[in-house]
């Protein structure tokens, strides 16, 4: 008997439709075969249906068994195929109907239970897309995927469970979304915490506001890494379209837990310079998304930023101007989003103390300049906020110990509350445009959004002059302007906005 | 077990199957014929039919170590088919025949070797 039983295939964050087709022959040899170029994990799933089967006290048939997932020239991996697979089974030896207008997909356990699946999310996606109405997903990637409304949920427990629905026994209740608190980076440190550093806070929270990239750059101790492990306790929330976005790509990647929801707290990805330049960008035979789209819509700290290999570092530059990256490999070409916030730390020098005002630099201008040069031009182009993080005074630090405990200044949730405003100033500028902050601007944008007054104009272009900044610089020092001025929910960017922002341009120290 | 068991075994399943066939109308031309790639162990034909069928027997004595199905793997299938191809060469018997086939017969017997099942597949390497 011939069975067909839908199902869906993840492809990055595109999904397309399979086929799953079961022919149980009454002649021939007994045999379970898949064909349709199934990958070890599709063909392992033969002895998994096999066994939760036969676990759910179901006789499987000694019969020959053909399955087919169509399209047959598209190589399937991964073991969702499990589900539709032994539903399928069971319809064409127990004859029933399988429900009409369904997606199954699941991987089974061995004693019949269904397990959490990794891309629930992008499979309810499709189906809204395509019409289908029901979907029968693993009873914990259900919540994941009853995030999208308007397509009929239902949680499977097990293979047994879900013959007993089919079969008219056993009633399951569609899944209702519900929103659960998991994931949430809670930020290290508190802003008010840490000490001085008020021109380092001031630009961490103009970065965090217009969504700016920032280089600190600052002897050892002097705080680099704590300001960016405070940056999370002051990013805003993500909107639901950013929400939605960020949980496709944690979706695709098997990054959501069992009974996870929408990741609602913006990303921070942190990783260590060992990094590979495939782990950093995403890649693979059938490439997964790297850190910088783990960081989408969040942020990507890079402590000891010139600890990075070269190579790593320079395959920032398309992602970072573009948003996104298209991976292409002999198998796929996937495009992952990567709009995110570079926040990068490094000391001046290999001993770290140039610049110092009591400690002696110990490096010669030779390895001054190589340090420097691990870090290329264009990197530092793309930057649109230097720092440089002065030493804390120990005198400074002891007193405010005594007198102020918990630190001075503001706290974090204030900030964020002042983020959090700037952030809507730039929804409602940006409603027409698909973009969400300042960083984003492209040149007309600028143009449009960011009207200079003479004064300002002036101002700009005797900078522009006299630091010898970049095309690209001049427009940086524009949108960060911009950020300056919604900070402070002022319309018109005014010399003082620029001339802040001009504190932030690359600056060449000659030692 | 041993070697001894399994013969008896094999040889009392070759038997059950023969009668069987027999039954059904084929014509037995050769039992056990060997060569040096291994045996096969019946070779009959069909009354009405002019195709020279080669036939594996399998026996088990209970199911509870697998079905005798699964032992008739791509292996076996494929030394079957160098076997078919070795007889249909060297024999004269071969000869006059339009088409060729490979079946196989599963019996499984209970303890008391009375028997249980008895399946004959047809054409199993096509």
């Amino acid at each position: 008997m011939f069975i067909k039983v839908l199902s869906a295939t993840n492809l990055g964050l595109e999904t397309i439709g399979v086929d799953v087709e079961i022919n149980i022959a009454n002649r021939g040899l007994p045999g379970f075969e898949i064909v349709g170029l199934p990958g070890k994990t599709v063909d392992e799933s033969r002895e998994r249906v096999r066994t939760a089967i036969i676990n759910s006290q179901i006789e499987f048939p000694a019969r020959r068994i053909i399955v087919n997932l169509a399209p047959a020239d598209l190589p399937k991996q991964g073991s969702f195929y499990d589900l539709p697979i032994a539903i399928g089974i069971l319809a064409s030896v127990l004859e029933f109907k399988i429900p009409e207008n369904s997606l199954f997909f699941g991987e089974l356990s061995l004693d019949g239970t269904v397990r959490h699946t990794k891309g629930a999310l992008l499979l309810s996606l499709f189906a809204r897309e395509k019409g289908i109405k029901n979907i029968f997903v693993p009873k914990f990637s259900a919540n994941e995927a009853a995030i999208i409304k308007g397509v009929n949920v239902y949680p499977i427990q097990s293979l047994s469970q879900l013959l007993g629905y089919c079969l008219g026994r056993v009633n399951i209740e569609p899944a209702q979304y519900q929103e659960r608190e998991v994931g949430r980076i809670e930020a290290e440190f508190d802003m008010r915490e840490i000490l001085g550093q008020e021109q380092s806070k001031r630009a961490i929270e103009i970065a965090a506001a217009g969504g700016h990239n920032l280089f600190m750059v600052g002897s050892p101790g002097s705080g680099k890494t704590m300001l960016a492990r405070a940056l999370p306790g002051i990013l805003p929330k993500l909107e639901e379209e950013e929400s939605l976005e960020v949980t496709k790509i944690y979706s695709a990647s098997g990054n959501i837990g069992p009974d996870g929801s929408l990741i609602t707290v913006c990303p921070f990805r942190a990783p260590h310079h060992s990094i590979s330049l495939v782990g950093l960008v995403g890649g693979g035979s059938r490439p997964l998304p790297g850190e910088i789209s783990l960081a989408h819509r969040g942020v990507l700290f890079l402590d000891e930023f010139t600890e990075f290999p070269r190579s790593v570092i320079e395959s920032l530059r398309q992602p970072m101007e573009d948003g996104r990256l298209t991976i292409a490999r002999s198998m796929a070409r996937i495009t992952y989003p990567s709009r995110f916030i570079l926040i990068a730390s490094a000391n001046p020098c290999p001993c770290g103390y140039l610049y110092h005002p009591k400690k002696a630099c110990i490096c010669n201008q030779r390895e001054v300049n190589k340090y420097r040069k691990k870090i290329s031009g264009p990197i530092l182009d793309r930057i649109d906020l230097h720092v440089e993080v002065p030493i804390v005074d120990a005198k400074d630090f002891s007193e405010d110990e005594e007198s102020a405990p918990l630190g001075r200044g503001e706290s974090s949730s204030q900030i964020r509350e002042r983020i959090i405003k700037t952030r809507d100033i730039q929804r409602n500028r940006f409603s027409q445009d698909e973009i969400f902050t300042n960083a984003e601007m492209k040149n007309t944008q600028i143009k449009k959004y960011c009207l200079l007054s003479g004064e300002v104009k002036r101002l700009l272009v005797q900078a522009v002059m006299n630091f010898h900044l970049s095309a690209r610089s001049y427009f940086k020092m524009i949108k960060i302007s911009r950020t300056i001025a919604d900070l402070e929910g002022s319309e018109q960017i005014t010399a003082a906005h620029l001339a802040e922002a001009l504190q932030y341009r690359p600056k060449n120290r000659e030692s | 077990m041993n070697k001894k068991y399994n013969l008896e075994k094999g040889n009392l399943g070759e038997n059950i199957a023969r009668r069987y066939l027999e039954n059904k109308g084929y014509i037995i031309v050769d039992q056990n014929y060997r060569n040096k790639y291994g045996e096969i162990d019946l070779i009959a034909k069909e009354k009405n039919n002019d195709s020279l069928v080669f036939i594996e027997v399998k026996t088990r004595i209970g199911e509870q170590f697998g079905i005798p199905e699964d032992a008739i793997n791509f292996k076996k299938k494929d030394k079957l088919i160098k076997n078919a191809q070795a007889y249909i060469s060297w024999n004269k018997k071969a000869k006059n025949f339009n088409s060729y086939r490979i079946d196989a017969v599963c019996i499984v017997l209970d303890e008391g070797k009375q028997i249980k099942r008895i399946d004959h597949y047809e054409n199993i390497t096509g």
